[in-house]
């Protein structure tokens, strides 16, 4: 390890880690970048296209280049920024994108090809033949393409999702950050720090000057205290604010154990949706580079960072030899000086702009170029050109400066445009960004820290203001104000590529071609060229791009504007947004109340929305659902099943207008149900196209109780607030959900009303006392209230009895005990279909949003004497012109399948729109009819009984001969209903 | 987005269900097809202020009239669509 | 007394009950509940009706607002009797239906004070803490799934959910209690 003095590190614990398999060292408070350098290494990794040796170029969150894979096995995470891992003790890092070991990448042949690879390329090569694109060339480009690569095992890591809520969110702890949330938390106000890094401090940790005579830390470690002590502030480090959303919603990631060999039972990362009245935007700035040949180099980083190595983490890249710093700004040479006070030495600066002084005892090369480097593992020399001719240095490292770039995306969320600032050559945040948001500091382009500390203060100020709250008077320390006087020198112009986004590989030759392309709006530039895509979202090149293209355009930078930004600003894992729950319980879960016995039943299970249903229950020795069903079937038929029909949607509806509401809604009559009674229901929806089916139950002169179908009863009851709510809200009606306070239980087959005579208390279930459609409230098993609807899906002598939730298992397991001798038996979802298409009910399938009353042949039931929803505009021409009703199919060979979703076609007709009569919208095998049956509409239907027509399924290529039959296969006079 | 519910202050957008155009609560009583037929299939879609109908699913099941910008998202107000209903009903009688 | 057993949400006969830290979780099936819908030509009830976003004790029962004219009405231990009944002879004319089973109900407390109920509200619901004291009660999605939530004291939430999803809520709950003392 080679350190220098000073720095924000613990000198008195030393840290193992592995990179490629190598052991290094490193001591608490470095990141793996600082670490890798204090260790000499300069090569971490292969650029994305050309396969070039790259090294670090930053010491922050916009880094592009050093992206390893951290950690083994499931845990593994590909794409790392090294800049941003803390080091840890034990930390195993692997370098990413290359074929054989790193300094010897096999596809560094690509490099050689660039010619073929230049932007744009897959539009332009690899086209012929056709067929080697789909099978050849995509499956090679795209292995030889993108970064890491995932473990692709399950991640064993818990997240956490969580919720906070603040007066105001202050995003960045420097000196703007830090200022504002000390004037808003002295303020009492509620507010929320956040900083990416892991110490507060922002840029204040990586510089060397001073705030009132003392070193910078002294001034952050008390600001820091206060901000702990305050009950009214929070601080999130290790938190990056990744969007903004509508009325001062935000979303952030917390790394809360990353940094950590494992989590060890706390959660790896937590999602906090925020909600803040105002926010600080004190995001910063990131410095930008200038392209010239040769410019990706290991050993060539950005001057900013280069000294944020010496200052804070006491390390500099290169194996001793001398620095260079290529600058077009003041600022760069502050990089010179800090680099000499630890003993560096400085071959020299080399200023772009002419007129210029130096600010210390090191070489300066005035009106200079860089236009050349050499070292392809590591940088060991450069050339430069200047007024007299050119020079090549010796180097171990080159630092370069830019200028520096506002750190505006946040405020450009929400289509915000930055204003371009001639000043400082930047953009900064302009109007129409994101409501309650003030930026301050550098990423408003005050970047000095004496003008950032005094804006946190101003912006915090301000958005105070607007709560009422009145912010105190906040002393602030001195510190330096310097300006940078960036001149607008963007690149070197050269022969050879010079890299402007080193992560995707793109160089000043692919604008220049882009150019040439007519891709020259700056959303083409980038889509064209892929610059500013990749994980890095081009921080460190998006400004010099448009700058290159503004001079080949010849327009002006505002001119040329920006693209869009968008969220996040930084990469969100999917772990982190998927929460705390995978696998079964990602999603939720609903069960009836019988579910428990259903499993100790043998039942197997199909989810019906979010609810768990019974399909069937399998028998000891039956191997196939076709047995368990037909069985099942059969039972209900000759003896009594058992059905758990709870997922109905049953809403309770009562008040003075609830006759009148109901009759509103339905499009059958209503209002002359009586009490005690039970009707089927049919609901349109205003188009008059049918939606729901159920039925309406008067359990009092008015108080009914409304069934609905499973999957609608979301939408039903929304649809009848609406009509409560917005439509007549003069009408005394109140609604209710009651669908999981009763258990309901089917109860059907011949045999149903003895088995509920063996558990009702007393009540007559007589023919003439409880007749078909009938409901009561009554007890059963000595006392139980309950509910009885004499209904029937099945087209069976049948019952619902409801009972409250909490007594559905033991309802269920003592009507099979009593029902033991009349062969009771238990049904799913599977019977309960195969039922209802014997008896030609229809269904979902049926009512599938695009069919009327009228095809399922409930035609007149949709009343003409009433304006209830939807009935009037189901007399429309189009929808009265429907030919198509439901009917039933057999098929003419019985050992043939009827298949839902064929298309009906008169024998020898062409099988196209014009000669289509019609589809089948539910079949089953009926144990009752010994072959498959099916529903279906067809074109005058009524009239075609016994013809033979054809169901064809081109899908999957087959037809079959069908016999149009009535509908009702099963007992179609309806005695068994009424018995 | 957050909705500003008139009893129960700022809601989170995620509360509730989207519906549409608020003129969806005038539901032509007279029986006329052509009049049903435009209440049914006919919106004016504004890029700008819209009233419009979001139902608070999550919260209190409520139905809001809520006047909300659609090109910039701002809300400048919202209501019980009942206390809305109720209002134009009463101008008409 | 009726001959059938009843079970609790969570399919058991007797209520779960677990602890995390300083947090513990109940499912409590013995509390009845009514929901109570105030009738154009209600008289105005004997009750204290709490207003939007509020709690209430009167008369041996909780009563919290659910919505314009709404409430669901605690009755404690009265789980198994006719709530409706009893709900009905204290306030006659209104619209009334049991609902204890379609609920399941969580008491949350905590043996520390308001700081882990809070730290466990910031994870599982989005609510204001700063306008949630003792005495709110709000509806709000935990998990995609819709309950109620009362801040009974400081240092204590009733949590009601959909009956069938009683699982699936319980789960949730659990998790974040759990991962609170880092048994992620």
């Amino acid at each position: 390890m080679k350190r220098l003095s000073g720095g924000l590190i613990d000198r008195s614990q030393t840290i193992h880690f592995t990179f490629n398999g190598k052991r290094y060292q490193g001591h608490p408070g470095d990141t793996l970048a600082s670490a890798l350098l204090a260790n000499c290494v300069q090569l971490v990794g292969r650029s994305f296209k050309y396969h070039r040796p790259r090294g670090i170029v930053s010491a922050g969150s916009e880094e592009p280049n050093a992206l390893v894979t951290l950690r083994e096995g499931a845990r593994a995470e590909p794409n790392t920024r090294a800049t941003m891992a803390e080091l840890y003790d034990g930390l195993v890092a692997r370098s990413q994108n290359h074929v054989g070991p790193l300094n010897f990448d096999l596809l560094a042949v690509n490099d050689l090809l660039s010619p073929f690879f230049a932007a744009g390329f897959y539009y332009k090569t690899f086209m012929w033949p056709r067929a080697f694109w789909e099978k050849l060339y995509e499956p090679a480009i795209r292995r030889a393409a993108g970064l890491g690569e995932l473990s692709e095992l399950p991640d064993p890591d818990a997240y956490d999702r969580g919720y906070l809520h603040a007066d105001l969110l202050v995003v960045g702890a420097g000196p703007a950050g830090l200022a504002a949330a000390l004037a808003a938390g002295r303020a009492g106000a509620k507010v929320l720090l956040a900083d990416e890094d892991f110490r507060l401090g922002g840029r204040l940790l990586a510089e060397s000057d001073q705030l009132d005579g003392a070193p910078a830390q002294d001034w952050v470690a008390a600001v820091k205290a206060e901000l702990e002590s305050l009950p009214n502030v929070r601080i999130l480090t290790r938190t990056v604010i990744f969007g903004v959303y509508d009325h001062g919603v935000y979303g952030a990631v917390e790394r809360v154990s990353d940094h950590l060999p494992t989590p060890g039972g706390a959660v790896r990362q937590t999602l906090w949706r925020i909600v803040a009245k105002r926010a600080v935007l004190a995001a910063g700035a990131t410095e930008r580079h200038i392209p010239f040949a040769d410019n990706d180099r290991p050993g060539i980083m950005l001057a900013g960072a280069m000294r944020a190595y010496a200052n804070r983490w006491a390390t500099a890249p290169g194996t001793g030899a001398p620095v260079a710093i290529f600058t077009n700004n003041d600022d760069g040479h502050r990089t010179a000086l800090d680099l000499m006070a630890k003993g560096i030495p400085v071959a020299a600066v080399i200023d772009a702009r002419r007129g210029v002084e130096r600010h210390g005892e090191y070489r300066l090369l005035p009106q200079a170029d860089v236009i050349g480097t050499q070292g392809r593992l590591g940088l060991h020399s450069l050339t430069v050109r200047t007024a007299r001719g050119s020079d090549t240095l010796q180097v171990g490292a080159l630092g370069v400066a830019g200028g520096w770039n506002p750190n505006v995306h946040l405020a450009s969320h929400h289509r915000g445009r930055p204003v371009w600032d001639e000043r400082n050559l930047a953009f900064v945040p302009g109007q129409g960004g994101p409501g309650g948001l003030f930026p301050a500091g550098a990423c408003a382009g005050k970047g000095s820290t004496a003008e950032a500390l005094a804006d946190g203060l101003r912006a915090a100020t301000e958005a105070l203001a607007e709560l009422g709250l009145t912010t105190p008077a906040l002393p602030l320390p001195r510190a330096e104000a310097r300006y940078d006087n960036t001149a607008p020198i963007w690149h070197v112009p050269g022969k050879r590529r010079a890299w402007v986004d080193f992560q995707n590989d793109v160089t000043v030759k692919d604008i220049v071609l882009a150019h040439k392309e007519n891709m020259r709006p700056v959303e083409h530039l980038k889509r064209w060229t892929t610059l500013g895509m990749a994980t890095d979202q081009g921080k460190t090149a998006n400004v010099t791009a448009l700058a290159v293209m503004a001079e080949l355009t010849g327009k002006t930078i505002p001119q040329t504007g920006t693209t869009i930004f968008r969220p996040p600003y930084t990469g969100v894992s999917l772990g982190v947004l998927g929460g705390g729950d995978t696998g079964t319980h990602f999603r939720p879960r609903r069960l009836t109340p019988t579910h428990h016995w259903a499993k100790a039943n043998g039942a197997t299970f199909v989810e019906v929305g979010p609810w768990m249903r019974a399909q069937y229950f399998v028998r000891p020795g039956e191997t196939h659902w076709r047995q368990s069903v037909d069985r099942e079937v059969l039972s209900v038929r000759a003896d009594v099943g058992l059905c758990d029909v709870t997922t109905l949607g049953k809403v309770d509806v009562q008040g003075a207008d609830a006759t009148l509401f109901l009759d509103r809604l339905y499009a059958n009559a209503m209002a002359s149900l009586k009490v005690g009674m039970v009707r089927y229901g049919l609901m349109l929806r205003e188009d008059g196209t049918a939606y729901d089916d159920g039925t309406c139950a008067r359990l009092a002169e008015d108080h009914y109780v409304v069934t609905t179908t499973t999957a609608n009863a979301g939408p039903v009851y929304r649809n009848m607030e609406f009509a409560r709510q917005c439509l007549w809200p003069e009408l005394d009606v109140q609604l209710i959900s009651t669908t999981d306070a009763w258990a309901q239980i089917a109860v059907a087959g011949p045999k149903s009303r003895e088995l509920l005579s063996r558990l009702v208390d007393g009540f007559d279930l007589s023919n003439e006392a409880f007749p078909f459609m009938a409901c009561a409230p009554l007890t059963i098993c000595n006392g139980l209230r309950a509910r009885l609807f004499r209904i029937s899906f099945s087209g069976e002598l049948a019952y619902e009895l409801a009972v409250p939730a909490r007594y559905g298992h033991a309802l269920m397991a003592r009507l099979m005990e009593a029902g033991a001798d009349l062969g009771a038996t238990p049904y799913g979802t599977e019977a309960l279909g195969v039922l209802r298409i014997e008896k030609g009910h229809a269904a979902g399938a049926e009512l599938n949003g695009q069919t009327t009353g009228q095809m399922i042949g409930l035609g007149k039931m949709v009343s003409s004497k009433k304006d209830a929803i939807g009935n009037i505009m189901s007399r429309r021409e189009g929808l009265a012109a429907e030919k198509r009703l439901l009917v039933g199919l057999q098929p003419v060979n019985a050992a043939d399948t009827v298949v839902p979703g064929s298309h009906l076609f008169t024998q020898g007709a062409p099988r196209d729109l014009a000669h289509d009569q019609g589809w089948i919208t539910s079949a089953a095998y009926s144990p009752h009819v010994g072959s498959s049956i099916g529903l279906a509409f067809l074109e005058d239907g009524a009239n075609r009984m016994g013809e033979v027509i054809t169901a064809a399924n081109p899908l999957q290529g087959s037809e079959v001969a069908v016999r149009v039959v009535p509908s009702h296969f099963v007992d179609p006079e309806g005695g068994r209903l009424r018995a | 987005m957050l909705i500003p519910h008139p009893l129960l202050g700022l809601r989170d957008a995620q509360e509730f269900t989207y519906l549409g155009d608020a003129r969806l609560i005038d539901r032509p009583t007279g029986g006329n097809e052509a009049e049903l037929a435009e209440y049914v299939y006919l919106r004016d879609n504004p890029a700008g202020v819209h009233r419009e109908l979001w139902f608070h699913e999550q919260g209190d099941r409520s139905w809001l009239v809520v006047t909300r910008n659609t090109l910039t998202h701002e809300i400048l107000g919202a209501e019980l669509a009942r206390d809305v209903s109720l209002a134009r009903k009463g101008d008409m009688a | 007394m009726p001959d059938l057993s009843p079970l609790c949400a969570l399919g058991a006969r007797t209520p779960r009950r677990v602890t995390h830290g300083a947090l513990t979780l109940t499912e409590t099936p013995e509390c009845g509940l009514a929901s109570l819908a105030l009738r154009r030509g209600t008289p105005p009830p004997a009750l204290d009706l709490p207003g939007p976003g509020r709690w209430q004790a009167a008369d041996g029962l909780t009563l919290i607002w659910t919505g314009p004219g709404q409430w669901l009405v605690e009755l404690p231990g009265a789980a198994e009797t006719d709530v409706a009944a009893t709900l009905a002879g204290k306030v006659p004319g209104a619209s009334i239906t049991e609902q204890t089973d379609g609920w399941v109900l969580f008491e949350i407390t905590s043996s520390a004070g308001a700081a882990p109920i809070e730290h466990f509200l910031e994870r599982a619901a989005n609510i204001d803490l700063a306008r949630f004291a003792p005495g709110s009660a709000t509806r709000s999605p935990i998990e995609h799934l819709g309950t109620y939530v009362l801040r009974r004291a400081e240092d204590r939430l009733g949590i009601w959910g959909m009956r069938s999803a009683a699982e699936s809520l319980w789960h949730a709950l659990d998790g974040i209690a759990a991962r609170m003392v880092g048994r992620g």
